[in-house]
């Protein structure tokens, strides 16, 4: 059976393309789950840690600064592991929520370094001119230094998203069924009995996904763009 | 106006630079104080401690009959006798007002004075103390950098805190707006992004942002510094309409030829204090302080 024959009996036998797509959904609900909790945490971890220092917020801070140290100062499998075998042990909780729990946790982690980072990027003179006019710093974020730190961020948390639906196969490590596990399946000695072609067409599926992202964020930024240079 | 009181500021980590260092000034309705010296005296930090864009080190600040800063205990007799500190220098047989002279002379006081101390400094703080974004809606302020806000367009810099802080609807925002715009004869940029604008534009447009908000006073930190020579006029030309109208200004400036024109009162600052003081005519013709001389001799 040569490659491309391989790849038609794939395509075309209906088990086998049921299994890609059982595994396809399981890899898109837990990235686009682990985005939205991602984006939504890592946007409070960054607005803490920019906050001026107050006694009220010292504790939150230094959780901040913790949180964000260990989780980006250790790999994703592990904390995927310690997730799995360590904190949800009980019985019957269902996997792919634990799996999201930690691919959100993890994905906030770099969030928020970078909303921090697209911030403190825009100019102070911005947030100077806004209190100067006797705006509150409430309201000198949410209309001017938000808006252009969003535009500031918005390519590296495309970057942010596109590792995270990269780095979700590692969930076949641990037996979950997603796209990557699928291959597995598809390609081992009871089924297609070689590797390379399910691997081959996986990585086009995870290629396609991340191609159509890209083309989402490249959009979202010439029309952020297109605001200011008309 | 504005009453700064004895102010001092420093930076750093641990206060080791020293910038302001005991200025005293009285901006009265109508004046308009230009502050000249040399780089790095000062002028920008004082003219921020004004509306507290710096908080200063001690001292206070007031606007228009109300405390904008902390009170600053140095500045009331009444106020060191109720300090351990005082108390425990006249049991050390100290007079009375050597006492008070040392105190505030060496800044003496700790952060441990005692409980009529402290209920000192709190009803003078509920008593006179203002909120600052109240403060600076009559203050308005004007950048060497001209601080656009960048993801607005002209007519939104213009209208966004008179509407944001409820002042005015949209409707009256805008109005004022395009009045003001009509009066730098920039109304047809309405609607360009800051991108767009040269810098003499920008910086009349920001001129005009601060008096959308109908400020009492209005304060300019090097407002033609940053600008290619040919548009230093235009900007100018604003100023002066702003002053022949009457406006209360504070203009730190390297434009020997406004302060002698436009200003009604010169402040020299040299190494964080005022230096000297004068009307245009006397500043010029009659520098008495030697720094002064050098300062004159140099840019004139
Ligand atoms: N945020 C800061 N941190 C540390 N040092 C500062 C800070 N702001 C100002 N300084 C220092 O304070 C001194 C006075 O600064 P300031 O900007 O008030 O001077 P200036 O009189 O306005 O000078 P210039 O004509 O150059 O604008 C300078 O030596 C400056 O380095
Ligand atoms: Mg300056």
């Amino acid at each position: 059976m040569n490659f491309f024959e391989g790849v038609y009996t794939l395509f075309t036998n209906p088990n086998y393309m049921q299994s890609l797509f059982k595994g396809l959904q399981i890899t898109l609900v837990i990235s686009v789950a682990a985005a939205v909790m991602g984006l939504l945490l890592g946007t409070v971890v960054a607005l803490i840690t920019i906050c001026p220092d107050s006694p009220a917020m010292k504790i939150p801070k230094w959780i901040s600064k913790i949180y964000i140290t260990v989780i980006r100062g250790t790999p994703m499998a592990l904390q995927l592991f310690i997730m799995f075998y360590v904190i949800f042990t009980i019985r019957d909780f269902p996997e792919i929520v634990t799996a999201t729990i930690a691919f959100g946790i993890n994905s906030g982690a770099y969030v928020a370094e970078n909303i921090r980072a697209g911030i403190l990027s825009v100019d102070v003179g911005q947030t100077e001119a806004g209190r100067a006019l006797g705006l509150t710093s409430g309201i000198t974020m949410r209309k001017v230094v938000i808006p252009q730190a969003i535009k500031n961020v918005i390519p590296t948390i495309g970057n942010e998203l596109i590792a995270l639906i990269k780095e979700t196969s590692i969930v076949s490590m641990i037996g979950m069924y997603d796209l990557t596990m699928a291959a597995k399946i598809i390609g081992s000695g009871n089924n297609m009995a070689s590797y390379l072609i399910p691997m081959s067409v996986v990585a086009l599926f995870y290629l396609a996904i991340v191609y159509m992202l890209t083309f989402v964020i490249k959009k979202i930024e010439r029309r952020l763009r297109a605001g200011d240079k008309r | 106006m504005i009453s700064v009181k004895n102010v001092y500021k420093d930076f750093g980590e641990n206060g080791e630079i020293k910038v302001l260092r005991g200025v005293s000034c009285e901006i009265e309705k109508g004046e308009r104080v230009v502050i000249l010296g040399p780089s790095g005296s000062g002028k920008s930090t004082l003219l921020r401690c004004m509306n507290l864009l710096e908080q200063p080190t001690g001292g206070e600040v007031w606007v228009a009959g109300d405390l904008i800063t902390a009170p600053d205990p140095y500045l009331y007799p009444e106020w060191l006798k109720q300090s351990a500190t005082y108390e425990k220098m006249l049991r050390r047989n100290k007079k009375e007002d050597e006492a008070l002279e040392e105190i505030c002379r060496n800044r003496l006081l700790s952060k441990r004075e005692g409980r009529a101390f402290e209920n000192m400094r709190k009803a003078i703080e509920k008593e006179k103390r203002l909120d600052i974004n109240l403060a600076r809606r009559k203050m308005g302020m004007v950048f060497q950098h001209f601080n656009l806000f960048n993801n607005l367009t002209v007519l939104q810099n213009l209208t966004l805190a008179p509407v944001e802080l409820k002042l005015k609807t949209q409707e009256e925002a805008e109005e004022k707006a395009l009045e003001l715009l009509r009066r730098i004869d920039l109304e047809d940029k309405r609607d360009e992004y800051p991108a767009k604008l040269s810098g003499g534009q920008k910086q009349r447009v920001a001129i005009v942002r601060a008096l959308a908000m109908e400020p009492d006073v209005m304060l300019f930190d090097e407002p033609t510094s940053a600008l290619d020579p040919e548009m230093v006029g235009e900007v100018l030309d604003v100023m002066k309409s702003l002053a022949a109208s009457g406006m209360t200004m504070v203009v730190v400036t390297h434009e020997m030829g406004f302060a002698r024109e436009v200003g009604t009162r010169i402040m020299f600052m040299n190494e964080g204090v005022i230096a000297e003081e004068a009307t245009p005519e006397e500043f010029f013709k009659n520098p008495r302080h030697p720094r002064l001389k050098e300062f004159l001799s140099k840019v004139l």
